[in-house]
């Protein structure tokens, strides 16, 4: 079989993201933002099961799940159209919903009839009422899309114009999507702890720890913009420089573990050219704590003999698939074997991606596969030469078949993960990787 | 007791461009096939609803989308069937205001209703598909789908754009045609008097692989009788052009010929129009 994308076959056994729709999760991850849906009935429904649902038991929080406000289109809006039924639900969400921004996405029934879903949006507007419109119809791609559709719909018609001045010392951080990573509330809250440690304010814009809408209305006083991923999101950050003349930092892998972090801390403190004091006495004492707890891991790691693993594969969505392969290859000393992304990114992308991987550590490389379908990557991993150890696989809950089957440590890591709570776990940055370590080894030694 | 023989019913579609006469042809012809005593339904694919209009003696008929979306799916047939010139049945699918919905989608929906109410009886000899413009998606090629239309009459005249979508149509029918068992009946020239209009749509019929099934003379009486809300043969019966549609449904009733069309490539169809569309250089006319 041919080792690229073009190898998949025309069906996807297995889904491993949502569809633009599912940008409804993007808003629902703003306190204070209501997502209202124009769309099928089941559409948004689908979208929580695979995104929250389906995917460490997220919840639905107080717009996502059950209480998304839909217009659940039925063949009445689509044979004369959706657009009265969209503004009573618009009147009707507004008023039964407490927000401070209603982002509303049409899907693909009103795209394929044409319904004129912006200028029922257009008129709360007039009125004054916080309302955005994303037309986001599910054909137009997965959720990632669909994310970065949605924070332009909100920055460009909402957030708006901005000639003011900019505000040393405060970013913006764009890093993982909400919901669809699994970790994304833990690592978001790990992400803020590091760079305000490191002395920084930061619009971190979605999670527990953002600060709503009012955040948002803060984007454009930010002195720079800090992304956080391998592809999704760049979109965002160019746009944002167009927009507001905000330069962008590009970090395309997650930081785990220390040296990944420290540099990460750096990287940024020099790019914004913010006093480096606070960040170094950060840095000294996170890694003083991380190497504390790294060296009574090391007498674990060291004198475990009972068949540790020595090779690992990877299948996942991009940004984790990255990160989890450079910590475990560079920091851990496990051999990589496999690695499989998932999440489609755009062909203009995937050759920045391969890179990644060609530099995972000194001397290290590896190949990496661009797959959706199940079926093709349970091939793939049986393929695989996992060496004398037992395989170590990162992975979805989709892989579990395949884990068992080879007899394989299966950790889940990206969309859908069913067979694991996650609530605020993190597995980045200098606490995160302490945690991931626990896990890794925790379901080694449970193996035995 | 004696067992009456089962009806083989034929469903026909009548495409052709906007304007092109599909609506006063069907309704004349089918009130030719019912003065043979023939059951007939006509239904009315346009959201304009004016498919029925000369049969009934006005626009008298409430669309089936307009009763689904008022009172819903639990509707009598009575609702949206009317009974006009000699009993012929009568539907109008309607659809959405224009600019706004689906027509397309209107047309699936209004043809699976009338399934569902019961509408296509044992004792109907024909059902016409009276559908508006080009085929332009998937809703407007739904009485040709599988169990639907089997027979399709194109109506054109020797007018260019008329035979740019009568070659385009037949693309649609050479696609469903295909997959299930439409077939293309013939050419009905419903004529514009241009210049060798017969010639041109025989030679036209010939190239697509079907034959020109009648050639209906232009004559001012339809536009009389249009605008008295009647077909001509209810308006007009002992005129030539009322023979003239009396001779299309004979036609119809007795045609066997029913083929795949070839559509044309434009430059086949340029090439037919230089050769058949002029009686005389351009230089002979005096501009």
């Amino acid at each position: 079989m041919p080792n690229n994308a073009t190898a998949q076959t025309n069906s996807i056994m297995h889904p491993r993201y949502g569809c633009t729709v599912g940008a409804a999760y993007t808003v629902a991850a703003i306190p204070g933002a209501i997502p209202i849906v124009h769309c099928g009935p089941g559409c948004v429904d689908k979208q929580f099961f695979i995104l929250s649902g389906c995917n460490g038991y997220q919840g639905s929080g107080y717009a996502g799940g059950g209480a998304t406000p839909s217009s659940n289109i039925g063949e009445n809006e689509v044979v004369f159209g959706g657009a009265n039924k969209l503004d009573k639900l618009i009147n009707s969400g507004v008023k039964i919903m407490n927000g401070s921004l209603y982002v509303v996405l049409s899907g693909c029934s009103s795209a394929l009839v044409g319904d004129d879903a912006e200028s029922v949006v257009r008129k709360y507007r007039s009125d004054g009422k916080p309302v955005v419109y994303v037309d986001a119809p599910g054909f137009k791609g997965s959720n990632l899309v669909g994310h970065e559709l949605t924070v332009r719909a909100i920055i460009d018609r909402h957030v708006g114009a901005y000639s003011g001045r900019k505000r040393k010392g405060l970013i913006n951080l764009w890093a993982e999507v909400p919901y669809f990573n699994t970790n994304w509330r833990g690592d978001t809250i790990e992400l803020k702890r590091i760079l305000e440690g490191a002395g920084f304010s930061v619009n971190v814009l979605f999670g527990p720890e953002a600060g709503g809408v009012e955040e948002w209305e803060n984007i454009p006083k930010a002195q720079a913009n800090v992304l956080i991923s391998p592809w999704v999101g760049l979109d965002i950050v160019k746009h944002l420089a167009d927009k507001y003349r905000q330069p962008w930092l590009h970090v395309p892998v997650i930081p785990i573990g220390e040296e990944a972090t420290t540099k990460f801390i750096r990287d940024i403190v020099a790019f914004t050219g913010i006093d480096s004091k606070k960040s170094e006495m950060f840095i000294k004492k996170e890694a003083s704590q991380y190497y504390y707890f790294l060296e009574h891991f090391a007498d674990f790691f060291s004198e475990y003999w009972f068949g540790l693993p020595s090779s690992f594969a990877v299948v996942g969505d991009s940004a984790y698939n990255a990160a989890i392969s450079k910590f475990v290859a560079d920091q851990v000393g496990l051999i990589p074997a496999k690695h499989i992304i998932t999440d489609n990114p755009p062909k203009k992308y995937r050759e920045s991606i391969r890179k990644i991987y060609m530099e995972l550590s000194e001397d290290v490389s590896a190949d990496v596969d661009f797959i959706e379908d199940g079926y093709l990557i349970e091939k793939k991993i049986r393929e695989t030469h996992f060496g004398a150890g037992v395989p170590l696989i990162f992975g979805t809950s989709w892989e579990r078949d395949i884990a068992k089957e080879l007899g394989a440590i299966l950790l889940e890591i990206s969309t859908p993960v069913m067979e694991e709570i996650v609530i605020n776990r993190t597995y980045i940055g200098y606490k995160g990787a302490l945690t991931l370590l626990e896990n890794i080894y925790t379901n080694t030694v449970n193996g035995f | 007791m004696a067992k009456t023989k089962a009806k083989t019913l034929r469903q026909i579609a009548i495409y052709g461009k906007g304007g092109i006469g599909k609506s006063t042809t069907t309704q004349n012809l089918t009130a030719g096939l019912a003065e043979h005593g023939k059951n007939v339904m006509v239904v009315g694919c346009d959201p304009k609803a004016d498919s029925t209009r000369l049969i009934l003696g006005g626009l008298a008929q409430r669309t089936v989308l307009d009763t689904l979306r008022d009172e819903g799916e639990d509707i009598d047939l009575t609702r949206i069937m009317k009974k006009g010139y000699l009993n012929i049945r009568c539907v109008e699918s309607g659809g959405p205001e224009p600019g706004v919905g689906c027509a397309g989608r209107g047309i699936i929906t209004a043809i699976d209703l009338l399934e569902r109410l019961g509408a296509y009886t044992r004792d109907l000899d024909y059902v016409f598909y009276d559908v508006l413009g080009d085929v332009v998606c998937g809703g407007f090629a739904m009485p040709i789908r599988e169990g639907k239309a089997k027979e399709i009459y194109i109506v054109a005249s020797g007018e260019m754009m008329a035979l740019y979508a009568a070659n385009n149509i037949a693309k649609g029918i050479r696609r469903y045609a295909n997959q299930g068992g439409v077939r293309l009946g013939g050419i009905i020239c419903n004529s514009r008097n241009v210049d060798r209009e017969n010639e041109l749509l025989e030679a036209f019929s010939k190239e697509l692989g079907t034959q020109l099934i009648h050639f209906i003379p232009r004559d001012n009486v339809v536009q009389h009788a249009e605008i008295n809300r009647k077909t001509v043969i209810d308006y007009k019966p002992g005129s030539k052009q009322a023979e003239a549609y009396r001779a299309l449904a004979k036609r119809i009733e007795e045609n066997k010929k029913f083929v795949i069309p070839e559509p044309m490539t434009p430059e086949r169809l340029e090439e037919i129009l230089v050769e058949y569309g002029l009686f005389d250089g351009i230089e002979d006319y005096a501009i």
